[in-house]
C-alpha cells in the first residue's frame, strides 16, 4: 500500500517534469505561432527596445522584449498577405519542394539500393568504404560546400537546383540510415528465399522492401525536413532572389516585417510537421539498433 | 573453373558508389591538392607551408578549441538529457504526445527561431527583463563567456527529441524477460537499471554520438543568424572560420582546414567504431 502511493507520487513528481519541460520546449513554436496572429504594430511594440516618447514621459529609462502569447486583436492580415496579396512567398515555397521533393526520393533510391549492395556482397574493402561514408557524414556543412563547389564548377551546373539535389542524393546519411536496418532483418528468411530460388532483384522488392517501411517513412521525413530547412548551399549556389527556397527568404528576418515572417513561418512549418505526425511512429521503429558495425 | 562472374551486390553498389565518389571523395581529393598548393589556379606545389601558417593562425585555433569544447560539453549533456526524459516518459500514458512535443524543435524554420532567440537572449531581451524584475540585473548573454551555455541550450533544444526517439527504440528491444528475471531476483529497480537497462543501451549510444556529432555542427546555422560572421570569442567556431575563409576566397587556408578535420574525424570515427565494439562483445 505504502509503496504504490510511493511510486503514484514518483509518477506525479515526473509527469510536471515533464510538461515543464514539455512546455518551455514549445514555448518557441507558441510565440511564432500567436506572433503570426498579430499585427505588425502590436510585435513593434512587444519586440522593440527602443524607447518611445511616451515612455520618456513616464520616466522609464530602458524597455526590454517581451514575449506576449495572446494576440490582440486577432488578425488574420498577415496570413492573407502572404497566401493571397504576394505570390512570391507561394513562388518561393514551390522552390523549397523543387529541391527537397527530387532529394528526397532520390536518396531514398540511391540508399537502399547501395545499402543492399553492402549488405549482400562481401568483399575484402567493404568496411574499409562504410567507414569513409560515415567520416564523410560526419564532415560539417561547410566542409562540404567547397567540394560541392568545386564540382559543380566543374559540371557546369552551379546556379542550378541541381548543385543542392545531387550532392544531396548522394549524401552518406541515407545509405547509413538504411544499412543499420537492413542489418536487422533476419537473415535466415532470406536464406529461405535464395534456396527456393529467388534472385537479390526479387529478394529486394518482395522480402527487404516492405519490411524497411519504417526506416523507408524514417528516411524519407528526416531527409524532407533537412533540405526543406536548408539556408547555407541555396546561399552559396542560387544568386536569382526568384529562385531561392523559402527557408533562405525566412533567415532574413527583419524589422519591421516580423509578423509577416512569423505567418510564413507556419505555412511553411505545416508541411514538415504533418510528415512528423503522420511518420513519429516510423522514426522510431526505422532506426535500428543492431550496433554501428 | 574459378567462377568470375560479377556478384550482384556489386550492382546494387555500383550507381550509389559512383555518384559518392563523383560529388564527395573526388572533390575531397582535390582539396587535399589545394591544400599543398599556393593557390588553386596556376599554383605552386608549396609543400606543408599552408599548414605551418594555419596551424600558427590564432583565429584557426581558436575555431577549432571552440569546436572541440562545444562538442565535449554538448554532446555528452545532450545523451544524457535525452536518456533521462526516454526513461521518463516510456511507461507514460501519454508517451507519443510528449514525442512529438519535443520533436517539434526540428521542423522549425532556422530563420525565426534565431529571432525568438535573439528576443530571449539580447541584452534588453525578455529574459533580462526578468531577471531585472526580479532585481537580479542585466546579464550580457550573446556577448560574454555565457554565450556558449546559450549556444548549448539551443543544441540541446533542437536535438534532444530526435536521441531521445533513438533511446526510446533501444530501449524498447531489451527483452521484457531480462527485467522479469531481475525482478524474481529481488533486484530494486534501480539495480536493473545499471545491470539491464545501460549495458542494452551500448550499441543505442555509439548511434546516438555518431548523431549527435554530426548535429552538433548544424547548431552553427541558428548561431550564425543569431550572432554573425564575428560572434563573441568563446563561440567563434571551426565553420565560422571555414565560412570566413570561404567568403574572403582564401582556398589554400580552407583546403587546408578541411584536410585537418578529415583526419581528426576520421580518428574519431574509428575510436567510435572501437567503443562500439568493444561493448557489443
Amino acid at each position: 500500500m505504502n509503496t504504490t502511493a510511493f511510486g503514484n507520487r514518483k509518477n506525479l513528481v515526473s509527469t510536471v517534469l515533464l510538461v515543464c519541460l514539455g512546455l518551455l520546449f514549445l514555448l518557441p513554436l507558441a510565440v511564432t505561432l500567436s506572433g503570426s496572429f498579430m499585427s505588425e504594430g502590436e510585435i513593434t511594440l512587444n519586440y522593440t527596445t527602443s524607447l518611445s516618447a511616451f515612455d520618456k514621459l513616464d520616466g522609464l529609462t530602458e524597455r526590454f522584449a517581451g514575449l506576449r502569447l495572446i494576440p490582440s486583436p486577432v488578425t488574420l492580415k498577415q496570413y492573407a498577405t502572404v497566401l493571397i496579396n504576394q505570390p512570391a512567398f507561394l513562388l518561393l515555397m514551390f522552390n523549397s519542394i523543387k529541391i527537397a521533393l527530387p532529394v528526397t526520393l532520390g536518396s531514398l533510391i540511391i540508399s537502399m539500393a547501395t545499402a543492399y549492395g553492402f549488405t549482400i556482397w562481401n568483399w575484402r574493402y567493404k568496411e574499409a568504404l562504410f567507414i569513409v561514408y560515415i567520416v564523410v557524414m560526419l564532415m560539417p556543412l561547410q566542409a562540404v560546400l567547397v567540394p560541392n563547389y568545386i564540382i559543380a564548377d566543374a559540371l557546369g551546373i552551379q546556379e542550378s537546383y541541381l548543385a543542392i539535389i545531387l550532392p544531396g542524393i548522394f549524401s552518406p546519411f541515407g545509405v547509413f540510415l538504411m544499412r543499420q536496418s537492413m542489418k536487422a532483418l533476419p537473415t535466415a528468411y532470406f536464406e529461405a528465399a535464395r534456396i527456393d530460388g529467388a534472385g537479390p532483384m526479387r529478394i529486394f522488392f518482395s522480402l527487404v522492401i516492405p519490411q524497411m517501411k519504417s526506416a523507408i517513412a524514417a528516411l524519407c521525413m528526416l531527409q524532407f525536413i533537412e533540405y526543406w530547412n536548408l539556408v547555407e548551399q541555396a546561399v552559396i549556389f542560387i544568386k536569382d532572389y526568384t529562385k531561392e527556397p523559402l527557408s533562405v527568404y525566412l533567415s532574413r528576418i527583419a524589422e519591421g516585417r516580423v509578423g509577416l515572417i512569423f505567418a510564413a513561418s507556419c505555412v511553411f512549418l505545416f508541411l514538415p510537421f504533418w510528415f512528423l505526425l503522420l511518420g513519429q511512429k516510423d522514426l522510431e521503429k526505422g532506426i535500428e539498433l543492431s550496433g554501428v558495425k | 573453373m574459378k567462377n568470375r562472374r560479377i556478384p550482384p551486390g556489386f550492382w546494387f553498389l555500383l550507381p550509389g558508389l559512383l555518384g559518392f565518389l563523383l560529388f564527395y571523395i573526388l572533390p575531397f581529393g582535390g582539396s587535399v591538392g589545394y591544400s599543398v598548393m599556393s593557390q588553386p589556379v596556376n599554383g605552386k606545389f608549396v609543400g606543408v607551408q599552408n599548414y605551418l601558417s594555419l596551424l600558427a593562425s590564432p583565429a584557426y585555433l581558436r575555431g577549432l578549441w571552440n569546436t572541440v569544447k562545444f562538442m565535449g560539453v554538448s554532446v555528452p549533456l545532450n545523451m544524457a538529457l535525452s536518456l533521462g526524459v526516454a526513461l521518463l516518459i516510456r511507461k507514460k500514458r501519454h508517451r507519443e504526445l510528449f514525442t512529438l512535443i519535443f520533436l517539434i524543435p526540428l521542423v522549425l524554420p532556422s530563420g525565426s527561431m534565431a529571432f525568438f532567440w535573439r528576443v530571449v537572449f539580447s541584452y534588453n531581451g525578455a529574459l533580462n527583463g526578468a531577471l531585472q524584475g526580479l532585481g537580479i540585473g542585466k546579464v550580457n548573454w550573446l556577448d560574454s563567456a555565457l554565450a556558449l551555455p546559450v549556444m548549448v541550450l539551443i543544441f540541446i533544444w533542437k536535438n534532444m527529441g530526435y536521441n531521445m526517439v533513438l533511446f526510446l527504440s533501444g530501449l524498447h528491444s531489451i527483452p521484457m524477460e531480462y527485467y522479469e528475471a531481475a525482478w524474481v531476483d529481488g533486484a530494486s529497480p534501480r539495480q536493473a537499471l545499471w545491470s539491464i537497462t545501460l549495458p542494452n543501451l551500448a550499441a543505442t549510444s555509439v548511434l546516438v554520438c555518431i548523431m549527435s556529432v554530426v548535429n552538433s555542427f548544424k547548431v552553427f546555422r541558428e548561431i550564425y543568424l543569431l550572432t554573425g560572421n564575428y560572434p563573441h570569442q568563446s563561440i567563434y567556431t571551426l565553420q565560422h572560420f571555414m565560412n570566413n575563409m570561404f567568403a574572403s576566397l582564401n582556398y589554400p587556408k580552407l583546403t587546408t582546414a578541411t584536410t585537418i578535420l578529415v583526419c581528426i574525424i576520421a580518428v574519431l570515427t574509428q575510436g567510435l567504431l572501437w567503443l562500439e565494439r568493444r561493448t557489443s562483445s
